[in-house]
């Protein structure tokens, strides 16, 4: 319903010598789910903020389906802002949270009941209407937070990372809960988060933001793939960067000529891969095998990091239990590594 | 949230303008007074200025100096007093739940809000059998009525923010209880000893009734000297005095001006100055 | 040493410091007003006092009078101290220095305001000579009655100075711990400016306001020297008129001033029970 178009967005808090947030540019099309990620502290609430209306940018626009709404005023934007720490109202009932801004737009009160119990429906907690916020756990502050956001059929809607004050269980019903109301509603939603889990699990596409600056604006998987640089890589869990040099088909480098996928550049630059990408056992095409040597074993669980060395180079991998009981720390293993996993950056 | 248009802006101004000025307004003609050779209607200033009222409060014979001294001693026992047992009283309250806690806190609350005059026509019937009525000590105890409780609610709320596993901590280093106490607790109190026992003397220096009562008036601190020449027309002697009556509390003040936002466990006892 | 035994200990000198005096006190009152004092041969408790106080249309006049100072004291520096901690809440160039002018009369004592009053507000004084100087009066009876008036304006404007900023620092101690993001949640929910105040802020603070209000509804029913040095003669203020039995010359007027003192305490108490009911919901909540 809504197309947001965010263009060189700056803020400079009074007093800062550097800025909060430097040139963001975003355009996230009607009814897309985006993720803004990074570190906390890198700026993504005060966007989220300035898109509400909330706070004034000090240069850049914040335009929806086209049209600066930089003069509307925050209760007219059609923007609902929905707070990390769900801020539901301590000394109203849930159902008088959940109605409040239709009171505020003086809604007729049979009407509001109505919407209320609806919407307590929709989130499926319909028997919470005369509970205090305060007798309710967390999910269900949040899905009342929600609902309070939702009721009012906003254009948009922001959320503060959403999952994160979450138990581990709470979060994939949460995750289902947002994503179905977001796709039946048609709201362009916009959340963000500092865990790379919460945007690749949440969100249509994630725009990663370091320093102030957006590093790299894709669908999740993107960034696993084929991130734009080290930091990038970095932060979505990335650990083994080996410098050499591209031909566009191999990169030539410590571990000796690896085979490129299609696509990866030319030119000097690291090899990157991430470590779950590493396999065991040497392929049988004899394409990028290696033999390295098992310098130690950390047992995670349902994984087991491995710390490894080729030659000089040190590489970590992450692998299946289960694949590497009969191989000790200090012994040899062989390794290979399918070209599509591999990935060149600056 | 959102640029103010230059109307509501000027106008927030204006009223902070006028706010300070009018908490400021009744001090100036107070200092003008002190400096006043005569300040007759309908003069909006004086004619001649002296510090004839100064010279007069700063003589050895007039006694606002001794008046002066006298008052800062009650106010300063008082306060060490209510150190000395608010300071346990405080740990009990801020660090354990028992039994009958909510009754506790009540009765130390009780004596913060309910006025002095309600209790002092009581104190002095006993007072005067027990002779400590027209004493420095009589008045000293009376004015822990309302040093006492309100020193026991600060450290009551430092106390619910300490955390006893320091002291275990020492103690398992080797440190005996006293050396625990002074080289653990006390520093980690110490702020809030300081700013509650500032306080806390200031609500001692500003009682009026309960010295007027006890003391019988031989006990002359300076709210009661302040008054009687307040009452008889004295305006520049008023003026000088009233000064130096007020310098504590602003010094006081400037020193605990970061103590004051935000912590209003501490505030609470400007209620009674 | 068991928890027990040490709590106790812990709070024995306080409260022997208290319950003997402060509570001793009130009882002798009590007991006093009652003509009761088997001490000094009083072994038979009336009501005769307390039938003089409240036969005596004096007591009546104190009593609406005292009741209305204290009211509306409270009620004008409640309003506008929760306008001055909105002023002050935001951020803006100076905030420290005006922040200090703010608190600063905190520290003064009530005496000393009641002076200045008295200076600025008299038929001679501070104002009436403005007045005079722009030929608004002839002479200084032109000059409206503000102290020693019977609507106690004086004493009322004394308290209204000296108990907005009390009030509006521990409002805005209270705003600041709220935080803006309540508001901010109202206002994209489509609340306007004064919806927010009106539905989120001020419920909000509300508990903060009453406690605090409550502690100076207590403080200026129950005080003395400020209607002492600003009130009329007639009636005057109920602590005023207490004092004025009790140190008069007919030594039994003294349980008349004992009554008198318990209907502070009465009222008092009343104000005690406001005060946790909300001060503790405002804890607890």
């Amino acid at each position: 319903m809504t197309h947001v178009s965010i263009q060189e967005l700056t803020k400079v808090y009074p007093g800062a010598t550097e800025p909060s947030l430097d040139r963001l540019s975003l355009e996230i099309p009607t009814g897309e789910l985006t993720a803004l990620l990074g570190p906390s502290g890198c700026g993504k609430t005060t966007t989220m903020k300035m898109i509400a209306g909330l706070l004034e940018p000090t240069s850049g626009d914040v335009c929806f389906d086209g049209r600066s709404v930089l003069r509307d005023k925050p209760e007219n934007r059609g923007v609902v802002m929905v707070f990390q720490n769900y801020l539901l109202f301590p000394y109203m009932s849930v159902a008088d949270n959940v109605g409040f801004g239709l009171k505020m737009r003086k809604t007729d009160p049979a009407e509001i009941k109505r919407r209320v119990g609806e919407m307590l429906d929709l989130v499926k907690l319909p028997d919470l209407g005369d509970r205090k916020p305060s007798a309710l756990s967390g999910g269900q502050q949040q899905r009342i937070a929600l609902a309070r956001a939702l009721i009012v059929q906003p254009n948009v809607l922001l959320l503060d990372e959403p999952l994160s004050n979450l138990d581990a269980h709470l979060r994939f019903e949460m995750r289902d809960l947002i994503r179905s109301l977001q796709q039946e509603m048609g709201i362009t939603t916009i959340f963000v988060t500092h865990d790379q889990e919460e945007a690749v699990v949440l969100a249509d596409r994630v725009a990663l933001i370091l320093d102030g600056q957006m590093k790299q604006y894709e669908k999740a998987d993107v960034f696993y793939k084929r991130p734009v640089d080290e930091a990038t890589a970095r932060f979505f869990g990335g650990h083994n960067f080996i410098p050499g040099h591209s031909n566009g088909r191999a990169f030539d480098c410590a571990l000796g000529k690896l085979v490129l996928p299609e696509g990866a550049k030319s030119g000097a630059g690291k090899l990157t891969f991430r470590p779950e990408n590493v396999r065991i056992g040497h392929d049988a095409d004899g394409e990028n095998n290696l033999d390295a040597v098992i310098e130690d074993i950390i047992y995670l669980g349902t994984q087991t990091r491995l710390k490894l060395r080729v030659g000089d180079t040190a590489l970590e991998a992450v692998v299946n239990p289960n694949e590497i009981e009969n191989h000790p720390k200090g012994g040899n293993l062989p390794i290979h590594m399918p070209r599509t996993t591999l990935w060149v950056i600056e | 949230m959102g640029k103010e248009p230059l109307g509501i802006r000027s106008f927030r101004v204006l009223t902070g303008a006028v706010l300070i000025t009018w908490l400021i307004l009744p001090l100036v003609p107070l200092a003008i007074w002190s400096f006043a050779k005569g300040w007759f209607y309908p003069d909006i200033l004086p004619r001649n200025w002296s510090m004839r009222a100064w010279e007069y409060a700063m003589s050895d014979t007039a006694g606002v100096l001794d008046s002066l001294w006298l008052t800062i001693w009650i106010s300063l026992v008082a306060t060490i007093l209510s150190i000395l047992v608010g300071v346990p009283a405080g740990r009990a309250l801020g660090m354990y739940k028992f039994r009958g806690k909510e009754i506790v806190e009540l009765m130390i609350l009780a004596p913060t809000i309910v006025p002095g005059i309600a209790v002092v026509l009581g104190i002095h019937s006993i007072f005067i059998s027990m002779g400590l009525t027209n004493s420095v000590e009589g008045v000293i105890l009376v004015h822990l009525i309302p040093t006492l409780p309100y020193m026991v609610l600060v450290m009551a709320g430092v106390f619910a923010n300490y955390d006893p596993a320091f002291e275990a901590q020492a103690r398992s280093l080797g440190a005996s209880p006293l050396k625990t106490f002074w080289y653990i607790t006390l520093p980690a109190i110490r702020p809030g000893i300081i700013v509650g026992g500032l306080f806390a003397f200031l609500v001692s220096w500003s009682q009026y009734i309960l010295t007027l009562l006890i003391g019988g008036g031989r006990v002359e601190t300076l709210p009661l000297l302040l008054f009687n020449f307040a009452t008889s027309g004295r305006n520049d002697i008023t003026g000088a005095i009233g000064m130096i009556y007020i310098l504590p509390g602003i010094i006081i003040l400037l020193l605990t001006a970061k103590h004051l936002s935000g912590r209003s466990g501490a505030v609470g006892g400007f209620g009674q100055i | 040493m068991s928890d027990r035994m040490k709590i106790f200990l812990l709070l024995l000198p306080a409260m022997s410091i208290i319950v003997v005096l402060f509570f001793g006190g009130l009882l002798i009152g009590l007991m006093r007003s009652f003509n009761y004092m088997p001490v000094i041969g009083l072994t038979e408790p009336d009501l005769s006092a307390y039938a003089s106080v409240f036969t005596d249309r004096e007591f009546y006049y104190s009593f609406l009078l005292t009741f209305h100072i204290a009211f509306t004291s409270t009620v004008i520096s409640s309003i506008l101290a929760i306008g001055a901690a909105l002023l002050l809440r935001r951020n803006f160039i100076g905030r420290g220095v005006v922040n200090f002018l703010f608190q600063l009369n905190l520290t003064v004592p009530h005496l000393v305001g009641a002076i200045g009053i008295l200076y600025l507000f008299s038929q001679s004084g501070s104002f009436a000579r403005l007045a005079a100087e722009f030929g608004m009066i002839q002479r200084p009876s032109d000059f409206p009655a503000l102290v020693f008036d019977p609507y106690a304006i004086g004493i009322i404007l004394q308290y209204v100075w000296k108990e907005i900023p009390f009030i509006g620092v521990i409002v805005l101690a209270n705003m600041q711990s709220i935080g803006e993001d309540y508001e901010s949640v109202a206002r994209s929910l489509g609340a306007s400016k004064w919806q927010t105040f009106r539905h989120v802020l001020l419920p909000l603070i509300f508990p903060g306001v009453l406690s605090a209000s409550v502690m100076v509804f207590a403080f200026t029913f129950g005080a003395y020297e400020i209607p002492a040095i600003l009130g009329a003669n007639f009636p005057a203020a109920l602590p005023v008129l207490a004092y004025r039995k009790y140190t008069d010359v007919d030594l039994a007027a003294r349980p008349e001033a004992m009554a008198m003192a318990i209907v502070i305490a009465l009222l008092s108490a009343l104000m005690i029970y406001f005060y946790v009911r909300y001060s503790r919901r405002r804890i607890r909540g």
